[in-house]
């Protein structure tokens, strides 16, 4: 039983938490023709592109194309219908209806196939970064400006998912108030060392471990990270320090396994940032402070935590109790009275498909409604630069200074 | 040269031990071979709002849903086991685990697959024929999943592996150096039964384990709602873990082996206080006792 005193320590001690829930609304497109869409890079990722393209009434996959062709052939065999390449621009002449393209290759092939998919005429959705060098996203993201008639969609997949845009809407208003600092982490308990069975097979599987083509965990996966609080806080950073070291994968690598990033923003405000593939522990999450409310961000799931003395704010009657960690907290769930009157408020509780899905469905409403595309290229280059530079500062152990210029892009 | 690897996916814990020097490294065969489990993990998930299953019980009852090929073999394995065990597996079986209270939700038993889930192979889509059908894989997808990470393995030259999903799900790729096969423990009410496993799939179920508030055990009869147990334990050897995972369920239902379960699957069930073994002529030594 509860005791009064119980009670009160609890209700000092604890923080509020909310999950906050977006409002779901189907992805569906007036166009009755299928959009005619390829993958190009049938790795792991294409594979994860290929099961949500499927869901898609209003998508057609036409082709699937890697240089690879045991990947090729295996991404044939899963989609009904699609035809095979091992060259993509063997695939652009010869594939008819073909509107779109979804590129996931390896970073630092980006490039050349991007141009050549615009020069074909096909809308790009490009998986981020954009690319391994500043060069190589500057001369991207003018090939975007150019093909003005064509969407590119940079694949930052924070700003399509549902979650991470209500949660914005919250971080932008003063249920959170003014913004204190940043912080994110990837942990996953991983080699990222994949088979190979010659060194030049080992040089094209193992790209990610090769410190002239990769950014390590700070490109790979910081920069979606990173973009999301670029996103939040609409601005960029000034400077980004940077460190790391091989704590467990010590197999003759020299990418790191392990890093931490600072970045620094004119305004004052801090992010750090934390990756590694030795340890797994609460995986992959941001956390965005205010003086009012902490918000996290776990891609398939948000939170706010209210501080004790932060005004009630109008949305909390629809709040529900929730016991997260060691805390008593409320849930928040959007257009919670309709569906507690249907009751059916606990199944509003997590998003209906992988952030993935979300992004990719932006992209075909862009191409099929001929609206701009809510994550262009000038924002995917942005990002990338600051993750390029990142990976830098985590080679040096030092901080990199970030010339504005460099980012206007 | 042995690794061991292991991963939390399905409500319990994957291990892999592999052993030998394939092309490439050994450990990152086996991580690709992890990675393919936790892949399947989020498909296949009940539980979880975004995996596919749940994709596919919301919109399969207003149109039809495109799936891969993967996930397509995945039903036709469950639409074929459901026909040869006379119902006695069933993948609907999601409305009748949410009623008993083993998962949430306020769900009833379906009508049986056969009137609840069309498969159009031509455009390899799945349409439920009414609302309300909860698909649940949980008796099949250990068993899916360890078949695909051993494929995995195999297509990567490893010759010598012992898989697990929960220990109630075996894959045994070759033997173990300098030995016939890998020695595995069947555990039930009486004496635990030793097998020998080569290039084989092994899956035990059991109704004991999980119990839901009304003391009724896990393992539910599709035809009726109702708690399983005509059986003790079941064990089914055979050339797939998912076809194994699948019958090893059906046969704790119906507590003996049915006339449509196909011949080169071996089976071993515990009624009461004794085994009855039932193998196919081929290779009755696989329930060879080394205890």
């Amino acid at each position: 039983m509860q005791t009064r005193r119980d009670f009160v320590v609890q209700t000092a001690g604890a923080l509020s938490v909310m999950a906050l829930m977006p409002q779901f609304l189907p992805i569906a497109h007036a166009s009755a023709e299928p959009l005619g869409v390829a993958l190009i890079g049938a790795g792991r990722q294409g594979r994860a592109i290929l099961g949500e393209l499927q869901k898609m009434e209003s998508v057609k996959i036409l082709g699937i194309c890697d240089s690879e062709e045991s990947r090729m052939t295996s991404g044939v065999r899963r989609v009904h219908g699609a035809e095979g390449f091992t060259d993509h621009k063997a695939m652009l002449e010869k594939l008819s209806g073909l509107k779109a393209v979804i590129i996931a290759t390896p970073t630092h092939l980006h490039r050349q196939i991007v141009v050549d998919c615009l020069a074909a005429g096909k809308h790009v959705y490009l998986e981020m970064p954009m690319a391994h060098t500043v060069e190589d996203c500057r001369a991207i993201a003018e090939a975007a400006a150019k093909s003005s008639a064509l969407v590119f969609h940079s694949g930052l997949e924070g700003r399509s998912n549902p979650i991470y845009k209500l949660a914005r809407t919250f971080f932008r208003s003063d249920a959170v108030r003014d913004v204190v600092a940043v912080e994110a982490q990837h942990y996953q308990k991983t080699s990222w060392k994949f088979p190979a069975s010659d060194p030049a097979r080992e040089k094209a599987v193992n790209w990610r471990l090769d410190p002239e083509v990769s950014l390590g965990l700070a490109g790979e996966m910081g920069v979606h990270q990173f973009d999301v609080a670029f996103w939040y806080l609409d601005r960029l950073p000034t400077a980004v320090s940077g460190g790391g070291a091989i704590r467990l994968h010590n197999d003759g690598r020299t990418m790191a396994d392990t890093i931490h990033c600072g970045l620094r923003f004119e305004n004052g405000v801090h992010m750090n940032y934390a990756a590694s593939l030795a340890n797994s522990f609460e995986g992959r999450h941001e956390t965005l402070r205010g003086s009012n409310a902490a918000i996290k961000l776990a891609w398939s799931a948000g939170w706010m935590f209210k501080e004790a003395d932060a005004p009630t704010q109008g949305w909390e009657v629809y709040a529900n109790k929730q016991v997260f960690h060691n805390e008593d907290g409320i849930t928040l769930i959007a257009d919670a009275t309709k569906l507690a009157s249907q009751g059916k408020l606990k199944e509003g509780v997590g998003l209906p498909h992988p952030s993935l899905y979300y992004a990719l469905g932006d992209f075909v409403a862009s191409v099929s409604d001929g609206k701009p595309s809510v994550c262009d290229a000038a924002a995917g280059a942005r990002a990338s630069i600051v993750a390029i530079l990142a990976a830098q500062a985590v080679v040096k152990d030092a901080e990199v200074k970030i010339d504005p210029e460099l980012l206007k892009v | 040269m042995v690794e061991r690897l292991a991963t939390s996916a399905m409500g319990t814990r994957f291990e892999f031990v592999l052993s030998g020097e394939p092309r490439g490294s050994l450990r990152s065969v086996g991580e690709m071979a992890i990675e393919e489990v936790v892949l399947w993990h989020q498909r296949l998930s009940a539980f979880a709002s975004d995996s596919l299953v749940s994709h596919i019980n919301r919109t399969a009852g207003d149109e039809p849903v495109r799936v891969d090929a993967d996930v397509w073999e995945l039903f036709v394995l469950c639409d074929e086991v459901w026909r040869a065990s006379d119902g006695a597996f069933d993948a609907t079986i999601g409305g009748a685990m949410q009623g008993a209270g083993f998962h949430p939700g306020d769900g009833a038993p379906s009508r049986g697959w056969g009137d609840c889930v069309a498969l159009n192979a031509e455009v390899r889509s799945v349409r439920f024929t009414h609302q309300g059908v909860r698909l649940d894989f949980g008796a099949v997808a250990k068993g899916f999943a360890l078949e695909r990470a051993a494929a995995i393995l195999r297509e990567h030259g490893v010759r010598s592996a012992l898989l697990h999903g929960g220990t109630s799900s075996v894959v045994a790729i070759g033997a173990p150096p300098s030995e016939d096969g890998w020695r595995v423990a069947v555990r039930s009410d009486a004496e635990p039964r030793m097998v020998t496993l080569r290039d084989r799939a092994m899956s035990v179920s059991a109704p004991r384990g999980r119990r839901n508030s009304d003391g009724h055990g896990h393992i539910l009869d599709p035809r009726t709602g109702a708690s399983a147990g005509n059986a003790d334990t079941a064990a089914v050897l055979c050339a797939r873990a998912d076809l194994a995972d699948a019958w090893s369920t059906a046969l704790v239902v119906l507590g003996k082996r049915p006339a449509g379960m196909p011949g080169d699957a071996e089976s071993l069930i515990h009624t009461g206080r004794c085994w009855e073994e039932m193998t196919s002529a081929e290779s009755p030594d696989d329930f060879r006792e080394v205890a």
